[in-house]
């Protein structure tokens, strides 16, 4: 009978712990009624057997696909939505708000919040660490026609990130990851 | 503004012909092949036996072919598969940077640096 | 398809497949300065380009007889010229092709030419991937749509449009603010 309740408790628990662990992966909605008004719209969905099967055809002697091949080790998933519209406004900063509600979950730190005035250009970066690793990376650029949500999944090495200076055009962020201990305060 | 620079594009990236030397050099090249293949051709003309030898070997080759072609294709199609996961993980990759790089424009706007920037008031950046 | 390749019959194409000289002859003209063009602004230099177009036609003399029209010829050789192009440079460093001598003649000396765009989108061409490269360059140098150039380069459309964005964005925003990236490109 104790064994039973025991089992019980367990199982009602179970999808608590679950709901507990913190997950690296957002949701990331359709969004197709503003895929209809974009002009342009990138939807990229490359979980971790597609990375591992774009790794196989990296060349490692060539230094941009190295560098790639470098940051993709480690790395459980890429998923990126982006959207461009031929004039100002076309979506709400609402649209993007179940993203953004999903960033307040345990786990999630802002590392890096810019508003531009200049170039109407807002970007937050977060991260989510677990034992002083970078374990997902969620960034949200909202610009006046395009708005982009990219969310890296998987253990991200923000030195190798720092290496890609030159290779994409990744400037070097001088940016610290987060202890996992002391996580900055969200705002 | 767009178009006005797409046509700007156009017309700095009109093709452009290469050197006259080059191009006749290139024409004697090509065609003295052409002229070569065409010899090859008839001296290695066979006659009515060889032809019938070729034509079994050929169809012992095909159906030595039919067998590894199913492999081959579907070596084919995970070779397409992964060279299109490839190019999506560069473009993912090139996309992150230009939106980190944007950012970045902002902190560095905001850091102290030895020459003066315009008006860095406008950037608000909060790490 | 410049004056010349259009000036280019389906029937010359077919005499050329049979092996007449001076309709394959006919065919290099018409088609050259495509080659050639796509191969200069590709790999950067005038050498490199020359043996590049030499290896491209002499891999369509072989090939003739699977070429069916002219529509099919021009989509081979940008096709071909393209993948050569980028194994080429993927095979080598980037920066070996950045010579200030060549870069000046990648850029048409179009009458009344404006010198900034000049400079900047010859900058931009150094600077970009050579996927992205080739994008640039069959848009606006071969007037291709999105949807050909992404079967030209096997490539998304998703990807030929981002490209042609992102290189559109970075033309726009130098000529918009060259100081600021004559500055940048100083420091760097």
């Amino acid at each position: 009978m104790r064994n039973c309740s025991l089992r019980m408790v367990l199982a009602l628990m179970a999808p608590a712990l679950v709901w507990a662990a913190p997950n690296p992966r957002l949701v990331l909605p359709e969004f197709s009624a503003l895929a209809q008004k974009a002009t342009e719209s990138v939807t990229i969905t490359l979980d971790s057997a597609l990375l591992a099967m774009a790794g196989r055809f990296l060349n490692g002697d060539d230094p941009q696909d190295a560098a790639t091949r470098e940051i993709l080790r480690g790395l459980q998933g890429i998923y990126i939505r982006s959207y461009t519209f031929d004039k100002d406004a076309a979506y709400q900063q609402s649209d993007i708000d179940a993203v953004r509600n999903q960033l307040t979950a345990p786990g999630w730190n802002r590392l890096v919040q810019t508003r531009s005035r200049k170039s109407q250009a807002d970007v937050d970066i977060y991260i989510m660490v677990a034992n002083n690793q970078a374990t997902g990376l969620a960034l949200i650029a909202s610009e006046p026609r395009q708005f982009t949500i990219v969310n890296i999944v998987g253990a991200i090495d923000l030195d190798k990130l720092h290496k890609l200076e030159g290779q994409f055009g990744v400037p070097k962020l001088d940016i610290d990851v987060p202890k996992a201990a002391a996580p900055k305060p969200k705002k | 503004m767009s178009e006005d620079l797409e046509s700007r594009l156009r017309a700095a990236l009109t093709p452009v012909a290469p050197d006259d030397e080059f191009t006749q050099k290139l024409i004697a090249r090509v065609t003295a092949e052409q002229g070569s293949q065409a010899h090859a051709r008839g001296t290695h003309r066979r006659g009515p036996t060889a032809t019938a030898w070729w034509l079994s070997a050929g169809v012992a080759a095909s159906l030595l072919i039919a067998v590894g072609a199913q492999h081959h294709l579907q070596e084919r199609r995970e070779t397409e598969r992964g060279l299109e996961a490839r190019r999506e993980v560069i473009e993912a990759l090139r996309m992150t940077s230009q939106k980190l790089n944007l950012a970045y424009e902002v902190i560095k706007s905001q850091s102290p640096s030895p020459s003066p920037s315009p008006s860095p008031a406008d950037d608000k950046p909060g790490v | 398809m410049n004056e010349a390749a259009a000036g280019f019959s389906d029937e010359q194409l077919v005499k050329a497949r049979a092996g007449d000289s001076a309709a394959l002859a006919l065919l290099i003209r018409a088609h050259q300065r495509s080659v050639y063009s796509l191969a200069l602004r590709l790999l950067g230099t005038k050498e490199l380009a020359e043996d590049l177009t030499q290896e491209v036609f002499m891999q369509l003399n072989g090939n003739l007889k699977s070429i069916a029209s002219n529509t099919h010829l021009l989509f081979w050789l940008r096709k071909v010229t393209s993948f050569r192009a980028i194994d080429q440079l993927r095979r080598r460093s980037r920066i070996e092709m950045t010579s200030l001598e060549d870069e000046a003649s990648l850029i048409s000396p179009a009458e009344g030419g404006d010198p900034l765009l000049q400079r900047h989108l010859q900058q931009l061409l150094m600077e970009l991937s050579p996927p992205a490269r080739a994008v640039l360059l069959l848009r606006y140098q071969e007037d291709l749509d999105p949807v050909d150039i992404a079967r030209t380069l096997e490539m998304p459309i998703n990807t030929v449009k981002s490209h042609l964005q992102r290189s559109l964005g970075i033309l726009r925003q130098r000529i918009a603010h060259p100081d600021r990236h004559r500055c940048e490109d100083e420091s760097t």
